[in-house]
């Protein structure tokens, strides 16, 4: 391999600092509990991980589910090139999100009682097996790089062969799991049973690479789990500021995703075009960028159409910390890139689209934020901010997260074809 | 079902309830200081030590300003927040009325918190092996027959202890014999959908520093809806994603057959 071709400067290294820095306070966090590392109070028992590690982590994990389907469901194979890179980061990304789950949880060690213990009715228990669940089948998305990169022939054929029927399974009973009802764990069953046979009997087109149920699967616990975010503030109109709170978060947190999915896409091939010297896939994103109004648009017309609705939309207009902060989301994150990426200029320079997407990430990430700190107001307990200790956790899981990442990509066959090439 | 009813013109605010909670729960002293507004009370608010507390609240009752208690403690919902909110089950009603909680299930993911509308439910921050804390409305005390322990310890019979319909009955009772006296109104009849722990009042419900604002529906059908709709979704996109994939890639097959040469078939991953 020609690793030694990428250097590794002084971003790199500060890379390592920031995590070991990072690993020695989350040491520090589980000796000390909770309270001597974050500025958490009973009125604000949530904060700056929930905001950015989890509830924004996941969304940018999205560019995983979203590729994934454009280039396996809906015939975008010429974003072949990009999809490994994408379910890589979607990967990994879910396991830095357990990870700096892990860290936030009070009491960890039960995680595992979330598969036997069924709370049906409550959003968490949505989240929690979305997140097992969806992880799974990102393990089993990337298990073929991973086959490739070892040789591991009859590991392929077995995977093959197991897949659909795994995937069956799992919806089933996850769809039990939500509804407690044998009717639509049947129909769910019955209904991916169904395309299976039809591809197994030639009378559905397959795709001979990946089966077409495991993308499916993919698609649909992103779905949920994008969605579920969002409900799990349905449970706070005492406390979410009106101008997020809505019975339909959980469309919201599903069409932000969407919107930031290409976003993430465009930012990160630039990124590791630069950091791992790849070659371009300019047109590629700059094509992907053409779809960016779009959602953009899409996300813009209904969050406002339901302010309005809601007769909330004044909210926006009064002098308060909110809707400050309201407007600078949808300034930054969805007005100002959907300026950009409408110009034929921006989509035509890299530093356009760089700039474009990463206004795009920094608007989600604020929204996640306005969402689960901002936009709280418990009377009677002291605004939380984060602790500093706080935020150099936060640095360091993401820190570790961009390192594992660069390992992968100098590694495993994840943009193998191109670096050939190079 | 089981209920409190507290009826705060009856209080003198002497805390015997907060001590006895203490003593039948066994709950640690707190160090406390002096704090700004609210005169005698003691702790300032909630915590894991305290379950339950007596508010003192200095208001204008007929032209002079009064001292009015309140207290503070789980209000024990028939349909609790924190119950739809726990992943895990960990906080679960009881038949008889009480909201418990076990630790041996709970992940500590404090979503409890975040959804109770009366912030009661407190975390431990300070321990390594931290619990989700609040008043059980002496559970275990309940079972065998007896009254809550702060129920049972009270001089003037500000707290009393029954069935629910009874309690709501006999409310209804003391505010239609002194209407001038009473606000018509029971806190917690209809609050969060109702709860067990009840309150009648001659001041506002705010100025006993309960929040005025709690919505009278249940917080489950705040997430109802969007958890009803999950099988539609689920079915909705298996039926629609298996179809466009078929679409898709029959259409890629007709073209590889009518262009042979560039057909790739399965290309490469």
């Amino acid at each position: 391999m020609n690793n030694q071709q990428v250097k590794s400067g002084p971003g790199v290294v500060i890379l390592w600092l920031l995590a070991l820095f990072g690993l020695v306070l989350i040491v520090y966090r589980f000796g000390a509990g909770l309270g001597a590392v974050t500025n958490l109070n009973d009125g604000y028992p949530w904060g700056l991980w929930i905001g950015v590690d989890v509830l924004a982590g996941i969304a940018l994990a999205a560019g995983g589910f979203f590729l994934a389907g454009i280039c396996h469901l809906f015939g975008g194979k010429k974003f072949h090139a990009l999809a490994r890179a994408s379910i890589t980061t979607a990967f990994l990304g879910y396991l830095l999100f357990i990870f700096a789950l892990l860290i936030d949880l009070g009491r960890p060690w039960n995680l595992w009682r979330a598969i036997f213990n069924w709370n049906h009715d409550s959003p968490m228990f949505e989240v929690a097996w979305c997140v097992m669940l969806y992880t799974f089948v990102l393990l089993l998305e990337f298990l073929p790089i991973m086959f490739e990169k070892y040789t591991w022939a009859g590991f392929k054929k077995l995977w093959d062969a197991l897949v659909p029927w795994v995937i069956i399974i799992i919806m089933g009973l996850f769809t039990f799991a939500m509804t407690d009802s044998v009717g639509w764990t049947v129909t769910i069953a019955v209904v991916l049973l169904v395309w299976e046979v039809a591809m197994r009997t030639g009378l559905m087109p397959r795709d001979k690479q990946m089966p077409i149920l495991l993308i499916m699967a993919g698609v649909m616990y992103s779905t949920m789990h994008q969605s579920s975010l969002g409900t799990l503030f349905t449970l706070a109109p005492h406390c979410l500021h009106p101008l997020w709170y809505s019975p339909w978060l959980p469309l919201f947190f599903f069409l932000s995703a969407v919107m930031v999915a290409p976003a993430m896409v465009i930012f990160e091939g630039i990124l590791s075009e630069k950091a791992f010297r790849l070659p371009s896939h300019f047109n590629l994103l700059s094509s992907i960028g053409r779809f960016m109004p779009y959602v953009l648009g899409i996300y813009l017309v209904v969050k406002v159409v339901e302010l309005i609705s809601r007769g909330t939309a004044l909210a926006a207009f009064e002098p308060t910390t909110q809707a400050f902060s309201w407007w600078l989301e949808i300034a930054v994150g969805v007005l100002l890139p959907m300026a950009l990426f409408l110009s034929p200029s921006v989509l035509q320079s890299r530093a356009g689209l760089f700039w474009g997407s990463l206004l795009v990430v920094a608007g989600l990430i604020w929204n996640r934020l306005n969402v689960a700190v901002v936009g709280i107001d418990k009377p009677g307990w002291e605004t939380y901010y984060p602790h500093w200790m706080e935020i150099f956790i936060t640095l360091g899981v993401f820190a570790i997260g961009l390192l594992v990442f660069r390992w992968a990509m100098l590694n495993l066959p994840i943009a193998q074809e191109h670096r050939e090439v190079a | 079902m089981k209920a409190l009813l507290i009826d705060s013109t009856l209080c003198v605010g002497c805390r015997g309830c907060q001590v006895a909670c203490k003593q039948w729960n066994n709950l640690p002293a707190e160090n406390t200081t002096f704090f700004a507004g609210k005169g005698y009370q003691n702790p300032a608010r909630l915590s894991p030590q305290t379950w339950t507390l007596i508010t003192y609240n200095e208001v204008k009752v007929r032209d002079r300003f009064e001292w009015v208690f309140g207290k503070q403690q789980c209000f024990h919902c028939i349909e609790p927040a924190c119950v739809t909110a726990c992943p895990v089950r960990a906080l679960e009603k009881t038949a008889d009325g009480p909201v418990v909680y076990d630790p041996d299930i709970c992940l500590g993911c404090r979503y409890c918190q975040i959804a109770c509308p009366f912030d009661i439910p407190r975390f431990e921050w300070k321990k390594a092996l931290p619990e989700i804390k609040k008043c059980t409305l002496c559970a275990e005390r309940v079972d065998a027959g007896l009254k809550p322990a702060c129920a049972a310890v009270c001089p003037t019979d500000a707290i009393i202890f029954g069935e629910r319909e009874a309690l709501i009955e006999e409310a209804e009772t003391r505010i239609r014999k002194a209407p001038r006296h009473y606000r018509n109104e029971i806190y917690g009849k209809d609050e969060a959908g109702g709860t067990c722990v009840m309150h009648l009042s001659d001041v506002a419900f705010s100025d006993l520093g309960f929040p005025e604002d709690v919505t009278k529906q249940s917080y489950a059908s705040f997430s109802g809806p969007a958890m009803n709709v999950i099988p539609y979704v689920l079915t909705g996109l298996g039926i629609g994603l298996g179809a466009v994939s078929w679409i898709v890639n029959r259409r890629d097959k007709v073209a590889a057959v009518e262009r042979p040469t560039e057909s790739r078939e399965g290309g490469e991953l």
